[in-house]
């Protein structure tokens, strides 16, 4: 993709620059050239080729930077550009009786429908899980603290041989136990 | 939103002007009519209602879903209350730039209606901190009316503290 840097070429090359061999001061860069070589030098009436660094690397840049930025915008602006002359943003309108719009139906552009309708999560379900998760939370919490409070009870009076009981299920037993089983099963030995 | 049409003009000068706003106006708005409204699909959007659910003054104090819905109704009052406070105070902008420099008497009324309406707007939301809270907005609430019980109604001075209530 070398679009860019090849308009801008033809523009610099005719540009009286001193990259373009245009004439330098030769007190300043080179005081010991004698008048009738440098005479005898610009005699050819040829081109001259122009001694200058290579812009290879900033020319590619440029091609570089402007290909992936513009590998965004066009789509983007074909696709935006659609959206809002054929499709447009939705008008305003009184909900009528006896029913309850989609959540989509709530936002005006149609972009903003589709992520809506698509990607994110609605007010209602991120709000109904928030509840969900305070009440679970809050069930937890108040489980906790009336086992605490036991506890509590317990170690005051000293009444209860329930302090020593330890709360344990099968359940954790009994998988090791499967598993040790079926290992048996596939080596030969525990 | 189409705009309302103009009056045709007699005047030559202005009806220069009209046609040099239309050497932009007509191709655009030909563009617009014949092209793309007719080929825009009706469809309408709607503006959400929400359920009133109890207030804060309502919940029991072990009950955090219950306040958590008090929080989030608390937010949304608060915009929607925010959003009218917004618009008498635009109404009352705009009067005072229309009718300057007569504004102190023409639109008494309206600065009138928006000073009531900013302080009922101040004495439920204002004065909280920056992290909002319905309880502290319920406490607020509390605390005035005490204050208002001791001293009388709020602007009206604070009593003397040693005279029984």
């Amino acid at each position: 993709m070398a679009a860019f840097s090849t308009l801008l070429k033809s523009f610099v090359r005719n540009a009286n620059l001193v990259k373009n061999g245009a004439a330098v001061s030769n007190n300043l860069l080179r005081p010991n050239t004698s008048t009738a070589l440098e005479a005898v030098r610009k005699m050819s009436g040829h081109e001259m080729m122009h001694i200058k660094p290579s812009r290879w690397s900033w020319n590619r840049f440029k091609d570089l930077l402007n290909f992936y930025v513009m590998l965004g915008v066009i789509p983007a602006t074909v696709v935006i550009t659609y959206i809002n002359l054929f499709i447009g943003p939705a008008k305003l309108a009184e909900i009528p009786e006896g029913y309850v719009p989609e959540v989509h139906e709530y936002y005006a552009h149609p972009i903003t429908r589709w992520m809506t309708k698509h990607v994110k999560k609605s007010y209602q379900q991120e709000y109904e899980v928030m509840c969900q998760h305070i009440y679970e939370t809050d069930y937890a919490r108040k489980l906790r603290l009336a086992e605490k409070r036991v506890h509590q009870k317990m170690q005051e009076k000293q009444d209860s041989q329930a302090y020593y009981y330890e709360p344990v299920t099968g359940r954790n037993e009994r998988h090791i136990k499967s598993m040790l089983e079926r290992s048996v099963e596939n080596v030969g030995t525990r | 939103m189409e705009d309302p049409p103009r009056a045709p003009a007699h005047n030559p000068f202005f009806r220069f002007v009209h046609a040099v706003q239309n050497t932009i106006d007509r191709p655009v708005t030909w563009f617009r009519e014949s092209v793309v409204t007719p080929n825009r699909p009706d469809h309408v959007y709607y503006h959400q209602k929400f359920r009133r659910v109890p207030t804060i003054d309502q919940c029991y104090t072990d009950d955090p879903v219950c306040r958590f819905e008090a929080q989030q109704q608390f937010n949304r009052d608060k915009l929607v209350d925010g959003e009218i406070v917004q618009l008498v105070r635009q109404r009352l902008k705009e009067c005072i730039a229309y009718e300057i420099p007569d504004q102190d008497r023409k639109c008494a009324k309206l600065k009138e209606e928006f000073d009531k309406v900013s302080e009922s707007f101040c004495m439920k939301y204002a004065d909280l901190g920056p992290y909002n809270n319905v309880k502290d907005a319920y406490m607020k609430q509390k605390h005035r009316m005490l204050w208002e019980r001791r001293h009388g109604k709020v602007g009206t001075g604070m009593k003397n503290e040693d005279e029984p209530l």
